[in-house]
């Protein structure tokens, strides 16, 4: 898993128990203990209420597309082996939105609304990336 | 409506393209000292500079920072220097704090100009740059962010929305190369494009054709500004600024509810308008800078000139290109005009100045009283509207 040269998430002191959680391969999502709203991304202090009471909730991973495009050209060398890639926002049953890749499928295949679980990709020893591949809805 | 407090009396500008030979203060130079010649004013009659944050070049951007101007062009007026950076909004942000300035008694009359060079970057380090530059380093730049990879998205969202069609979107383009063809400052003068040369075009970030996007290029321009009161004291041909509007959006995508920004553009143009005492139906140019063509389709949906999902069927039926009923973007947005860093909103500007003035050739609007103009930064983190008039309304 070493020579992973492409970027790594930036992580803050509030969003460590995201990414140590992603390396499980379960996908947390940050709750205001306070006002009890869904939080992405992470924050130190909700950006409803402002409470520093926070918390974390296990998402079901299950959401579907909401939009996305596919990328076939104009990116760094490091991402180009990937070519062609999915870049999508998904909407998690949660309630959240979050920027990922569609993997798992032929980006011809990738429609918006395309129900969609959590795939976590293990890039180095450290970060697990959460993707999305198609899924059935249940 | 309140009087209006600034207006545009000068400007310059230098055609874009790739000029690697051509420094960033050759065109501080040029642009700064045709300013000057077109507002029929004194280099010294310069009181204040506020420049435009060139924010690929970290460099300039710091000598420009730290007062740089006003000494290399000699400025003995001057009294104080600023630069402001917010992306493509940079330009906003310069008049507005050159409005505080002229109407707080700092200075009377404000240069401000921008620069970019980018043909003397290599072309990894461009990516790179546009792929981080208001792209969250934890949240989105993992998954392979570009300007266009996100735009693609946004334009994908618009087009499951409203059926807005792939050739109707590739229309847009055309729209904005025909107003570019007649600009000789635009890389793409005489250079219009026709639909089946967009549709051709390699994907870049489907549904995002390369002829859909922005090419990078050098420019600079410049604008010298000042008080309503003197503005009318040194020329017959001032573009007022009549109204302004602003909505912020958000700086992550994945967090703007208001998706593709039309509710943002909506109440911002509202509050324009409102203050300037005029409505949509007196605006004679709408100059957009949308950045990417399917923002042309979600603003002119906005400002309520076409119902929503109906102005791509608009626009592919001529309407805003040159001899349309509805002129929109007449420099051709970045798409007509080559992207020049955070200078394509000074650009667009510049050109409401234009047209007010009657100096935009081949591209003016005969009978051009009323123009609105929009400028946004980063990947659409704000949308801020202004109301040009060549007179009081």
């Amino acid at each position: 898993m070493s020579g992973y040269e492409k970027p790594l998430p930036v992580v803050q002191s509030w969003s460590q128990e995201f990414w140590q959680a992603a390396r499980q391969h379960i996908l947390l999502i940050q709750k205001c203990n306070e006002c009890g709203v869904n939080i992405f991304y992470p924050r130190r202090n909700c950006p409803d209420c402002w409470s520093h009471n926070l918390g974390w909730s296990k998402a079901s991973g299950k959401g579907s597309v909401f939009s996305y495009s596919v990328t076939m050209a104009g990116v760094e060398e490091r991402f180009a082996q990937d070519l062609p890639y999915v870049l999508a926002l998904v909407d998690l049953a949660e309630g959240v939105r979050l920027m990922t890749n569609i993997v798992d499928c032929k980006p011809e295949d990738v429609f918006i609304g395309m129900d969609v679980e959590v795939a976590f990709r293990d890039v180095t020893d450290e970060f697990s990336l959460p993707m999305f591949r198609p899924c059935r809805k249940e | 409506m309140e009087k209006p407090k600034l207006a545009i009396i000068g400007v310059g500008e230098v055609p874009t393209g790739r000029y690697p030979q051509r420094s960033s203060w050759d065109i501080i130079y040029d642009v700064s000292l045709q300013a000057v010649a077109s507002a029929g004013i004194d280099k010294n009659d310069i009181e204040g500079v506020i420049t435009v944050a060139p924010q690929a070049q970290p460099r300039l951007t710091s000598e420009i920072s730290f007062g740089k101007i006003p000494e290399e062009l000699g400025l003995r007026g001057c009294k104080d220097v600023c630069i402001c950076n917010a992306g493509g909004a940079s330009t906003t942000n310069c008049l507005r704090l050159a409005e505080q300035w002229i109407n707080s008694g700092i200075a009377r009359i404000v240069l401000i100009p921008h620069v970019t060079v980018q043909s003397t970057m290599n072309l990894q380090e461009v990516i790179s740059f546009f792929g981080t530059a208001g792209m969250d380093l934890q949240w989105e730049y993992p998954f392979g962010t570009t300007y266009n990879a996100i735009m693609g998205m946004v334009m994908q969202r618009y087009m499951h929305e409203t059926g807005t069609s792939t050739e109707e979107l590739a229309s847009v383009v055309v729209a904005l190369r025909k107003w570019a063809a007649l600009d000789p400052n635009s890389m793409f003068y005489k250079k219009p494009l026709s639909l089946e040369d967009v549709l051709s075009s390699k994907m870049v970030s489907a549904p995002l054709h390369s002829r859909e996007c922005n090419v990078l290029a050098d420019g600079g321009g410049a604008m010298i500004v000042t008080s309503a009161e003197i503005a009318s004291t040194i020329t017959d041909s001032p573009a007022y600024k009549l109204g302004h509007g602003a909505r912020y959006v958000g700086a992550c995508s994945v967090l703007r509810k208001d998706f593709l920004v039309r509710e943002g553009w909506r109440e911002a143009a509202s509050d324009a308008l409102d203050q300037a005492g005029l409505t949509k139906d007196d605006i004679d140019i709408f100059e957009f800078y949308g950045a990417y063509p399917v923002n042309q389709c979600v603003m002119l949906e906005a400002v309520g000139v076409c119902e929503v999902g109906k102005a791509g069927k608009f626009i592919m039926e001529g309407h805003t290109s040159p001899g349309g009923k509805v002129p929109c973007a007449t420099i051709g947005d970045a798409v007509g005009r080559g992207h020049t860093g955070s200078g394509v909103s000074m650009a667009n500007y510049i050109e409401c100045a234009r047209q007010l003035m009657g100096l935009a050739g081949e591209r003016q609007v005969p009978g051009c009283n009323y123009v609105l103009a929009t400028a946004a930064g980063g990947s659409g983190m704000n949308a801020t509207v202004t109301i040009w008039g060549r007179k009081i309304a």
